[in-house]
């Protein structure tokens, strides 16, 4: 019937448009109900018998409010906190079967500045690209669909990436944190698990174990990581000396399922960093809005009931390493906590859903935690969200940490970015003689 | 130089390199401000600095696409505040109020300015190396620089830029960016003057102290042409009608009377002559200025019936009554129709035409102005007009009728004894074709002296004549114009009609000065050809406005919303930029300008003779 509200002249679109029929059919509607039913009925019931056993230990322990610093403080030492975002896409230009990424990357240094005005103003630029280079930083990656070439191309990118260009130096700090500092050098790996190991680490190449399953996409990952964790590298190593650097994500190291060690370079590059920072003094998080954590809304119910609704809360997240031992709601999941790093649940915010922060968990050992001492680990916990809290308070993305949310404005690739940047492409591809590739996505061809 | 760089142009003519040197010095365009984001040739979206932008402001945007250097004007129409970063500014505002510790980081640096508005043209320099200046019909380079114009530093430049745009004979005023003004004075060349000017404003929107403006202006422009009789420079008359009697003794502090008491004799001869002030009662003059006043007195030999059409409607029964008696007594028809008893009206004119008629010319009898003897103001009036003379003429205290009446013969006289000039090749057909045109008795008493102003070589009937284009420019005054220059007047034989489509062959130009457009009737409007646009009074005037400019305004809407006493939008047929011009108070330029009339007249060159 709408076709003839939209005249006679739509007659055509109105043909295509029938998937638009369909979602607006009740059958649609159906699908949807039966779809969240089932979540209801099965999901939700297996694992709310473990919330139930979970939710006191949530409410009564770890579950704890923010005492936010006032509004007009002046902080005793005013101190930088620094952010890194990356963005890009795996298909900037694709060829046959070569494809092309692009990648940005971008890092932010603000000044808590609480003795003006102007709280959490960026530091100079060009002290900033003097420290770290020209910000955001933009590059480009190519390989090609043969599996041995794909994985080639990929580790000649990270080495070019990452500035650690020492594998031994690489890896090792991975395994001094995962043996709890048993391992040192690769010396020390004889009596270990890793024994053959030392010998099958030495190239960037051999980093990576999990080379039947490069897919673009995961290739894409790994050098968007890996340009993101350089930029870290290269901050720690400049004069900035931030006292917070926040990366977008989890401190998820996905490891070899027999090896017991990181199945990709960036696992190693993670832990690397996680070291680097712990002997700068920084203190190193991962803010993830996307948290994967079940019952989080429950959890934030929770809170809510307890503390009020305007309430700012965190909630630690344990480990079976930890008194107590892990959260029964996440057991099934092998990646929460992530292997070294610590998860909290946390809401600045009213309005937005809870978000989740990891520390590493070497350095929460050793600042936060304080053993058969849970009140001052609580303390420590608190001081620690109270500055998280404070960083977080930009009216633009209130309760989310304003560095990281700068770091991702400034890196952000839109769409009208790609398309322009292939049409410089399509100038350079002339230059070089290769003016016959085309650089807009394939589907265009067929005027989609 | 820095900064300077030369571009090799191969030309396809002559195949001979041209050099064209880029070298504007953007510094000299001001501050630099923001970069151009959206646009086309007509209107443009640009990217700016958080500053205290207004409304009317112009900037000046920089760009060398196809290696050629423009400087393109840009007149701001409205103001959005911009954050970058921010699609919902208003969430942003809701997120302050409820959450109190909330805060912006680096916001400074985010807070821009979003300005929309009008492309108002571009300056380039031709191939003789002169600034020209062109309507908008090319864009500004992607992402070009602006220049917002800073008083003290971007005027010289602009001056150089816009020469085409405001350089004349009669300053109105100084080219307004915003709330500021530049060093950038704005003239009306005399030459367009015979092509009629407008006046438009409602109540306080300055129009007195701009007409003040404009006399004093005029005698500035005379006071230059004596001065430097070298140069051959026009003279200018005005007849300025009064209505409030305040151009003389002045709004505030200072009037005319004052720049004519700072005259030197002399100059104050060759300027003013014996009197520069009309007044229906000299008595009641201030004594300062009765020194230099004459009574309005005007013949009812002098009217004529058509002068009398161009003021108010008569029926067909009642010109053709007039016209009549006219025929038959000539200039004694008034006195005739007054006098006429009822049982001896003419032919088939019935008792009521003859009543009504008589009703309508009762006024004159109740007028000190017009008599039926005595000494007429006409002949001076006509002498001061063409040798270059002001007259302020105070009509506060004449009727509205007395007012359109005097106004129309005046000006109906000066372009007869002009068209009968026109008409003739020498002085013999001149008196031949003024005898024709105007009242005898009137005539009689002018022809040896307009003898003298219109012979080229001399008085005798033998004489060629001048072009009436050598002769002074004269501008008469048309005040409350809608009375007069509405389409139902317009339609008959009103003076104004002939004056206003002929009025530049014979030097004779109009300033219509009105609170109101939208009732003015087309023929006047479309042969104005520059546009004094002051403050108006509501919506309906503001598009009759804007309609009627002689170039495009179209979108300055919101500018004449926001117009504050003495601003202006200048539009003329000849130029291609609206110009937005703040008119200076008169006391300020009087005070700065007095020194100038005590000056003592410099002498022509005598050619030496060996």
């Amino acid at each position: 019937m709408y076709r003839w509200i939209l005249g006679p002249n739509h007659l055509v679109r109105s043909e295509l448009d029938s998937m638009l029929d369909k979602i607006l059919t009740e059958k649609f509607r159906k699908t949807l109900r039966s779809v969240f039913k089932d979540i209801q009925h099965n999901q939700n019931r297996r694992e709310q018998e473990k919330l139930v056993e979970d939710e006191l230990r949530i409410k009564e322990k770890l579950l704890t409010t923010v005492n936010p610093y006032p509004s007009d403080v002046v902080l005793g030492d005013d101190y930088l906190v620094a952010a890194v975002d990356g963005s890009g896409t795996d298909r900037f230009v694709v060829h046959d079967d070569i494809r092309v990424h692009l990648l940005s990357t971008s890092t932010v240094v603000l000044d808590t500045n609480t003795r003006s005005e102007f709280f959490f103003a960026p530091i100079d630029k060009i002290h900033l690209e003097n420290e770290l280079d020209e910000q955001p930083d933009i590059d480009a990656h190519w390989h090609s669909s043969v599996p041995h070439d794909a994985r080639k191309k990929m580790t000649e990118s990270l080495e070019n990436i990452y500035p650690q260009k020492n594998i031994v130096d690489l890896v090792l700090p991975f395994f001094r944190d995962y043996s709890n500092g048993k391992i040192d050098s690769f010396s020390d790996f004889s009596d270990t698990e890793f024994a053959s190991a030392s010998e099958k680490l030495r190239e960037m190449e051999d980093l990576v174990s999990r080379s039947q399953s490069l897919t673009n996409i995961v290739i894409h990952d790994e050098l968007r990581k890996a340009s993101e964790y350089a930029a870290i590298r290269t901050l720690l190593t400049s004069d900035i000396n931030p006292k917070f650097v926040l990366i977008d994500g989890a401190m998820s190291v996905f490891m070899h399922p027999t090896k017991h060690y990181p199945s990709m370079p960036s696992g190693f590059m993670l832990r690397d960093l996680c070291s680097l920072a712990r002997q700068k003094g920084v203190i190193l998080c991962a803010v993830s809005k996307n948290h994967t954590i079940p019952f989080a809304h429950k959890i934030a119910k929770m809170a809510k009931d307890k503390f009020g609704d305007g309430a700012k809360w965190f909630c630690h997240l344990p480990s079976k390493f930890d008194s107590g031992g892990g959260l029964r709601i996440i057991e099934d999941r092998p990646y929460i906590p992530p292997m070294l790093a610590v998860p909290y649940l946390f809401s600045f915010s009213r309005d937005n859903r809870p978000s989740r922060i990891d520390f590493d968990r070497i350095w929460w050992l050793q600042n936060i935690f304080v053993s058969g001492d849970p009140r001052t680990t609580r303390e420590n916990e608190k001081a620690l969200f109270r500055e998280i809290e404070f960083m977080s308070r930009d009216a633009r993305w209130y309760g989310y940490p304003v560095p990281l949310a700068l770091a991702h404005e400034s890196c952000k690739l839109s769409y009208e970015d790609v398309l322009l940047a292939r049409e410089i492409c399509k100038d350079i591809l002339k230059e070089v003689g290769l003016g016959d590739w085309k650089t807009h996505p394939l589907r265009e061809d067929y005027n989609q | 130089m820095i900064g300077r760089h030369i571009l090799y142009v191969k030309t396809t003519i002559n195949e001979q390199f041209n050099v064209i040197e880029m070298n504007i010095d953007k510094d000299r365009l001001g501050e630099l401000y923001g970069k151009v984001g959206v646009g086309n040739q007509t209107t443009l979206g640009i990217m700016g600095r958080n500053r205290d932008i207004s409304v009317g402001e112009i900037f000046m945007i920089y760009s060398d696409r196809g290696e050629r250097e423009r400087v393109f004007f840009f007149r701001v129409l409205g103001l959005e505040n911009y954050l970058r970063q921010v699609d919902d500014m208003s969430r942003i505002a809701g997120t302050l109020m409820v959450e109190g510790d909330a805060y912006l980081s680096g916001i400074d640096r985010n807070m821009l300015l979003s300005l929309g508005g009008r492309m108002l043209g571009y300056a380039e320099k031709n191939e003789k190396e002169e600034w020209t200046f062109k309507s908008p019909r090319r864009l500004p380079d992607h992402l070009a620089s602006v220049y917002r114009p800073v008083p003290g530093t971007s005027d010289e430049f602009v001056r150089e830029m816009l020469a085409s745009q405001t350089d004349g004979e009669v300053h109105i005023g100084d080219l307004q960016v915003g709330e500021k003004t530049l060093d950038v004075p704005v003239k009306i060349p005399i030459m367009y003057l015979p092509m009629h000017v407008g006046i438009f404003g409602s109540t306080g929107a300055g129009k007195s102290n701009l007409m003040m403006v404009l006399i004093k202006s005029i005698i500035d422009t005379n006071l230059d042409a004596i001065r430097n009789p070298n140069a051959d420079k026009p003279r200018l008359s005005a007849f300025c009608i009064d209505p409030h009697d305040e151009f003389a003794k002045g709004v505030d502090n200072y009037g005319i009377q004052n720049i004519v008491k700072d005259m030197s004799p002399s100059t104050r001869t060759d300027i003013i002559g014996d009197f520069y002030y009309l007044t229906t009662h000299k008595s009641a003059t201030t004594r300062d200025i009765r020194a230099y006043t004459r009574e309005i007195r005007i013949l009812y030999s002098e009217i004529q019936p058509r002068d009398l059409y161009s003021i108010r409607e008569y029926t067909a029964e009642m010109s053709s009554f007039i016209d009549s008696q006219y025929h038959s007594a000539g200039e004694n028809w008034i006195d005739s129709i007054l006098n006429m008893a009822e049982d001896s009206i003419p032919g088939s004119t019935s008792v009521q035409t003859l009543r009504a008629v008589k009703r309508r010319l009762s006024f004159l009898e109740r007028s000190p102005i017009f008599i039926d003897s005595g000494t007429s103001i006409l002949d001076d009036i006509f002498f001061a007009m063409e040798t270059g003379k002001i007259l302020v003429v105070n009509t506060s205290l004449m009727s509205d009728t007395e007012q359109f009446l005097l106004t129309t013969i005046v000006t109906r006289t000066l372009s007869d004894m002009r068209r009968a000039l026109k008409s003739s090749g020498n002085l013999g057909d001149f008196e031949t074709q003024g005898k024709k045109r105007l009242p005898p008795g009137f005539f009689n008493r002018v022809k040896q002296q307009a003898r003298a102003f219109y012979g080229k070589d001399g008085v005798s009937d033998s004489s060629e004549v001048r072009d009436p284009r050598k002769l002074p420019v004269i501008q008469v005054t048309v005040e409350e114009a809608p009375s007069i220059l509405n389409p139902v007047l317009m339609r008959g034989q009103s003076v104004f009609k002939d004056i206003s489509r002929q009025g530049r062959k014979f030097n004779i130009g109009l300033l219509v000065v009105s609170q109101q457009v939208s009732v003015l009737d087309n023929v006047i409007l479309s042969q104005m050809n520059t546009e004094i646009n002051l403050r108006l009074g509501n919506e309906r005037e503001i598009r009759a406005c804007i309609e009627n400019a002689s170039v495009n305004i179209n979108g300055f809407e919101n500018e004449f919303r926001v117009m504050s006493r003495g601003e202006a939008i200048v539009t003329a047929s000849y130029r291609e930029l609206p110009l937005p011009v703040r008119i200076p108070l008169f006391d300020t330029i009087y005070e700065k300008d007095r020194h100038r009339y005590k000056d003592k007249k410099s002498k022509k060159d005598e050619k030496h003779i060996l």
